[in-house]
């Protein structure tokens, strides 16, 4: 009986929502917007030393993004010396390969990194509701069908994290930024095998 | 009118090219390829500082980065950058060892033709030996700024990466001043030696890490 109860509330607290299992508060809701401007200004070319580790292969290079025009991104990956890894294309809801290497042209990566650009390329999302802890707000959205939360600090976005089931399946940190430039950012994946770390050269 | 308009789209178009770049003939082909032939034999070590630039065609910039190229003859390789990054390579043999900010790997290009493909093309161009290769039809050019040979792929594996290739050889030395990689989408990688040492003595410790 006592296993019961004891597995009867694992289940409710596996269960249980992720604001409840991060006791996040509840508050009123007044921003009915949240922006994230990382990269969002189209004067700019976003140039980082790259390392993504897929799979326990690793690749080194540098990531580019550019804002070509509104709703409108281009990402490619090179290695160091300049060979061309994936070229890929974000052109309102369309997404184009134009490029990638044999090894790397696999339908689950290119869908995860569609997702993954996609809500980085995001400059606005309706709030659904509004969290807070000591020194954060936490901002849940829903996005490309799935639940979001962007936490911020001192109105400066620092994670944006990707919850299914109560569980965080996803996390952007945005590690070192300076007004809108992202610096220093990570994308880790906590169900697939697969993780980014770029750092503004 | 008309005459006008095409003298000025002549004079600002058409004779920079012909003046720029010109076809080398069968005997000029020979004497430059014995030229280089004499060059790489007497080359022990080259130590150069290069820039390289990596053009895509949505960037109005671009991607510029520094390093030092270091070359011991038969097949020692070290590329080193050094802005805005710290990353290593060398090409010893079958082996591509790599030091990413810190981080040592080692690559057995046995495992990869291509990339077996890649590095040989780059110790090869260094050397200025390329064009024995089978892999391309080459066409050569006496350009301003140099002599130029070009190199289309003919291998269908790395016509995917590198459509063309180009080596632009001091006409006084007959080594290589400038690599460019071409891509079949267009955008290229373009790397500019500079500050270049012949046949000064470097250390075996320089290719390892």
């Amino acid at each position: 009986m006592r296993y019961l109860v004891f597995s009867l509330c694992l289940v409710l607290v596996s269960c249980a929502s992720y604001p409840k299992q991060k006791s996040l508060k509840e508050i009123e809701t007044t921003n009915k917007q949240i922006r994230n401007l990382y990269f969002s200004d189209s004067e700019k070319d976003y140039v980082y030393k790259a390392s993504i580790d897929l799979y326990g292969n690793h690749f080194g290079g540098m990531l580019i993004i550019k804002k070509i025009a509104p709703k409108n991104h281009r990402v490619v990956f090179t290695t160091e010396m300049g060979s061309k890894i994936f070229d890929l294309s974000f052109i309102g809801d369309n997404f184009k390969v134009n490029f990638i290497i044999s090894d790397l042209d696999r339908k689950m990566l290119l869908n995860q990194l569609k997702k993954d650009f996609r809500i980085l390329f995001t400059e606005e999302a309706k709030v659904l509701k509004t969290f807070n802890t000591e020194n954060e707000t936490i901002f849940e959205v829903q996005l490309l069908k799935d639940e979001y939360y962007y936490v911020t600090n001192s109105n400066n976005l620092t994670k944006i994290v990707r919850v299914s089931k109560g569980k965080e399946k996803e996390v952007f940190s945005f590690v070192e930024c300076k007004e809108n430039d992202a610096l220093e950012l990570e994308i880790q994946h906590k169900t697939f095998d697969l993780t980014i770390r770029l750092v503004a050269i | 009118m008309y005459r006008v308009f095409f003298f000025f789209v002549l004079s600002f178009n058409v004779f920079p090219i012909i003046a720029q770049e010109q076809l080398m003939n069968g005997a000029e082909i020979a004497t430059f390829k014995k030229q280089v032939a004499n060059a790489s034999s007497t080359t022990t070590t080259i130590k150069s500082d290069f820039i390289q630039y990596k053009h895509l065609d949505f960037l109005d910039n671009a991607i510029t980065t520094y390093g030092q190229l270091w070359y011991k003859s038969p097949n020692l390789v070290k590329w080193e950058y050094t802005k805005p990054y710290q990353y290593s390579v060398i090409f010893k043999g079958n082996q591509m060892l790599v030091n990413d900010g810190g981080n040592k790997s080692s690559i057995d290009m046995e495992r990869s033709k291509l990339f077996k493909k890649l590095s040989n093309l780059i110790v090869n161009s260094v050397q200025g030996t390329l064009f024995d290769e089978n892999d391309f039809e080459t066409s050569f050019f006496i350009t301003e700024k140099g002599n130029k040979v070009i190199f289309v792929s003919k291998d269908e594996k790395l016509k995917k990466y590198i459509t063309s290739f180009e080596l632009v050889f001091n006409k006084k030395d007959a080594t290589v001043i400038q690599i460019k990689m071409i891509e079949p989408s267009g955008d290229y990688t373009q790397i500019v030696f500079t500050h270049k040492e012949i046949n000064t003595s470097l250390p075996s410790a320089l290719f390892s890490f």
